[in-house]
Formats: structure tokens, sequence, C-alpha cells
């Protein structure tokens, strides 16, 4: 089981910005390692609010469980508190589904498993069939969109369009881009051709770190971001505010069954009229 | 008015191995640095940058502090670059280390009233994790020492990170 950790920074750094954010990763074997490993990146939390544990489903591989995600209050007895305000570090759980076929979908519309306990659910399309369906109709927080090699697709207009009025935003990870050059050049391109279609909205970067060294302030994450061809605000708000809109997704998504809409129509005198159920994604501050 | 407008850029490096701050000296850092805004902004970024790169304007290898200078115009090639800087070599040896970026600021002295806050910030985090009374009443009193005098270049610098930082 591959096990992420997303960190969410928080002021403290030098330009205070509410809420930063940023997904880091971890591989690790057992929850024990990830506990020694979470020590380690203690210092480098400096800035940060928030933390998610994120494990990937693969389903290229034979079928998998997907666990119950372990409450982080076992792992971590004691958490660093944040800088500037006298709260804890959060942590979150989170969820990634690699998908390279429609049937793997099926698993987010069950609504008897163990998806539903996790915090932020993330999906990683493979085909453009993939990554429309996801943009429209899955009920994910997260597209990730891949870093590591050439998109076999190119993005269209229409499904970003549809997921920034849904409230999905999209996933860039920098790690691969500072461990290796050519990494780096499949980031860039990637990210640029996304920046084109989607102007730099809805965009979130977040980090694949397999050691804790691979981690970067919440400072330094707003200025690669200026390198994927963001604006500066842009990468600021990709590093703060989108991802705690991300957070406030995954809690609607969990929380909240229904919308019952009620108009009262001028003209005549009657009973109420209600709109069946539809889940508005987009949470308004 | 016709002068030239800097940004320094402070730094912290970070580090999973204790031995690598020795190694933190004026000369690996600017290689580091180089090197990755070679790597990222190939040889149009390595000639903007290094315009009035010559060292280290400030270097602190206690708390691994490092103060950066570049034009103005070019400061968003070097913050862009920072974060792909790896390594840290000196002496013959190689450190996987990390480059935080704390504050950018106009001038010096700017930056040095950032970093007086920002550590006493650190000590009183210190502070709280302490475990002896002794090390209580000398971080106490490296607090209470902090400010900015005139006669002094750097001030309220004497704390002791190593020892309690790690657990």
């Amino acid at each position: 089981v591959a096990v992420h950790l997303r960190v969410y920074p928080s002021t403290g750094c030098a330009h205070p910005c509410p809420h930063h954010c940023q997904s880091v990763r971890t591989r690790c074997q057992s929850w024990v390692v990830l506990r020694k490993k979470f020590v380690l990146f203690r210092h480098i939390f400096v800035g940060y609010s928030a933390v998610a544990l994120n494990h990937i489903i693969d389903f290229k591989e034979k079928k998998q469980e997907i666990a119950k995600p372990v409450s982080p209050s076992e792992l971590f007895p004691s958490l660093p508190i944040v800088q500037g305000t006298s709260k804890r570090l959060k942590v979150l759980t989170r969820l990634t589904l690699v998908v390279s076929d429609p049937s793997h979908c099926n698993l987010l519309r069950s609504t008897s498993t163990n998806i539903r306990l996790y915090d932020i659910i993330a999906v990683f399309p493979k085909t453009e069939k993939l990554f429309h369906i996801a943009c429209t109709t899955l009920d994910v927080d997260l597209v990730c969109i891949n870093v590591t090699e050439k998109l076999p697709f190119y993005f269209r207009r229409p499904p970003v369009n549809m997921a920034i009025d849904r409230g999905i935003y999209f996933e860039l990870l920098y790690t691969p881009a500072i461990k290796d050059s050519t990494m780096r050049r499949y980031t860039i391109s990637n990210a640029i051709s996304l920046m084109q279609i989607c102007k730099g909205k809805n965009i979130v970067i977040s980090s694949a770190a397999e050691r804790p060294l691979e981690l970067r302030g919440p400072y330094d994450v707003a200025n690669l971001g200026l390198l994927f061809g963001l604006s500066e605000g842009e990468a600021k708000a990709a590093v703060s505010t989108n991802c705690r809109a991300t957070i406030l997704h995954g809690e609607t998504r969990k929380s909240a069954c229904g919308v019952v809409y009620t108009v009262k129509k001028l003209h005549k005198v009657e009973e109420e009229e209600t709109v069946p159920a539809c889940k508005k994604a987009k949470t308004q501050a | 008015m016709v002068r030239f407008k800097n940004r320094y850029v402070l730094c912290e490096v970070l580090s999973e191995d204790p031995r690598c701050r020795q190694c933190i000296e004026d000369r690996a850092v600017g290689l580091a640095v180089r090197d990755a805004i070679a790597r990222a902004h190939g040889d149009y970024g390595l000639g903007c940058c290094c315009v009035s790169f010559t060292g280290m304007k400030y270097l602190n290898a206690y708390t691994g502090t490092v103060l950066l200078r570049c034009r103005k115009d070019f400061q968003r090639l070097l913050s862009s670059a920072l974060p792909l800087v790896r390594h840290l070599e000196g002496r013959g040896q190689r450190f996987p280390c990390a480059l935080r970026t704390l504050h950018v600021g106009g001038t010096i002295r700017t930056c040095q009233k950032f970093l007086i806050q920002y550590n006493r910030r650190q000590l009183l985090l210190l502070l709280r994790s302490c475990t002896n009374e002794e090390e209580r009443r000398s971080v106490r009193q490296a607090v209470l020492s902090c400010s900015l005098t005139e006669e002094q270049a750097q001030s309220g610098e004497e704390e002791e990170e190593d020892g309690t930082e790690t657990d």
C-alpha cells in the first residue's frame, strides 16, 4: 500500500496566507515506518496546518480491498502545533484511485464500502474518456494530472470547464520536478497545457515526496507554481485557498446528502415544490 | 534616482544529517544555488542571477541561515530555482538537503529584522520542548537579549538548535 501524506501549511511563512496547502506522498511499507518519517517531517512542517494520509489504489493489479482508513490519533500521539496559532496539526485521510478502465469507477458509486470514511477522494484518469467522466460525473474532489510521462491525450475545454463549475480541482505534483530533469520537462509541459485551457483556476500543487527532504515550504511551492505558468496570485492560491476549498468539498461530500429547494410561485396558491436532491459541489465560503 | 535595486532572499538549510551543518559554507551553498539555477533556467538564468551574486551576504552555520542577493528584476528566477536544490557538496561529501525560503526583502536591514523575530519565535518553541531547567534559563536569556543594536551586526542568535530539535 503506498501511503501519501498531504500537508496543508498555515501562516508563519514570509507572506502570511491563510491555510496554505500542500500534498506530500510517502511510500511506506508499514504504519510504523510512517510514524518515524513523520517525526523527521516535523521541522519542515513549520508553516503547515493540516496533513492528510493518502492511500493509492491501483486497479491494474488484482482487485484490492479498500481498507478502512487508520485513525490518525492512533498513529501520531503528539502532533506539532501550527506556527502562529495554538491549534495542533490537523491530520486527514485521502484516497487516490488510479483508473484505467470505466468499470473501476463503479467502486465510487457503491455506498456500502469504506470509501465514505475518507476525507478526500482523488482520481487519476489514464485515458481521455476517463478524464471526461471524472470531470463531469464522478463524485470526487481532485483529479490528478500525470506529470511523469507525456500525456496520452490533450485537454479539451468542455470537461475542464465543467469540472471548474462543479468545484473539482486539478492536482499537479512537484517532487518529480525536483528529482529528475526529464520529469521536470514533462511536468512543465503538462502543466502549461493545462494552464492554457483552464487559465490557472482550480489548481492544487502537491508533492509526492518519498523522503522528508523532498518536501518544500509553502512559499517555495508557490514559487514553483510560477514555473508551471501560474501567475503570482494564482500560485499562492494554488497553495492556500484552493486546498482549503478541497477540504471543504470533501467534507460536504461526506456529510451532505441532498438539497431541498423550495420555490414559491407568485401567481397561484399551491403546495411547496421540491426539486430532487442535487449535489452542488462548489462551496461558497 | 539611479540606484541598483536588489532583493535579499533569506533561506534556511534543512537536512537530516547533523554533519551537514558543519559543511555549510559560503562556496558550497553558492555552488549549489548556481547549479540549481542553471538546471532550471539554463545559461540565461545563470547569467542574469550572477550579476551581483558574488558570495553570500550572511551565513550562520548553527541555524543554517543563508542570505542571498540578486537584482530586483531577476528575483523570480532565483526564487523559483531555490526549491530545486537537492545536494550540498563540501569537503568531498554530498549531503542531501533542502532550502526553505523564509523572507524576501529589499535591504539587509529588513531581512535582519525578520530574522530576529523569527529566531525569537523559534526560541519560544524550543522553550516549550525544553526538558532541563538550565536549558530553560539559557533559552530565556537568549530571548531577552534579542535586539537590533547599532554596534553588533547580528544579535540574539546564540541559541543551540541542534540538541533539542531532534526527537
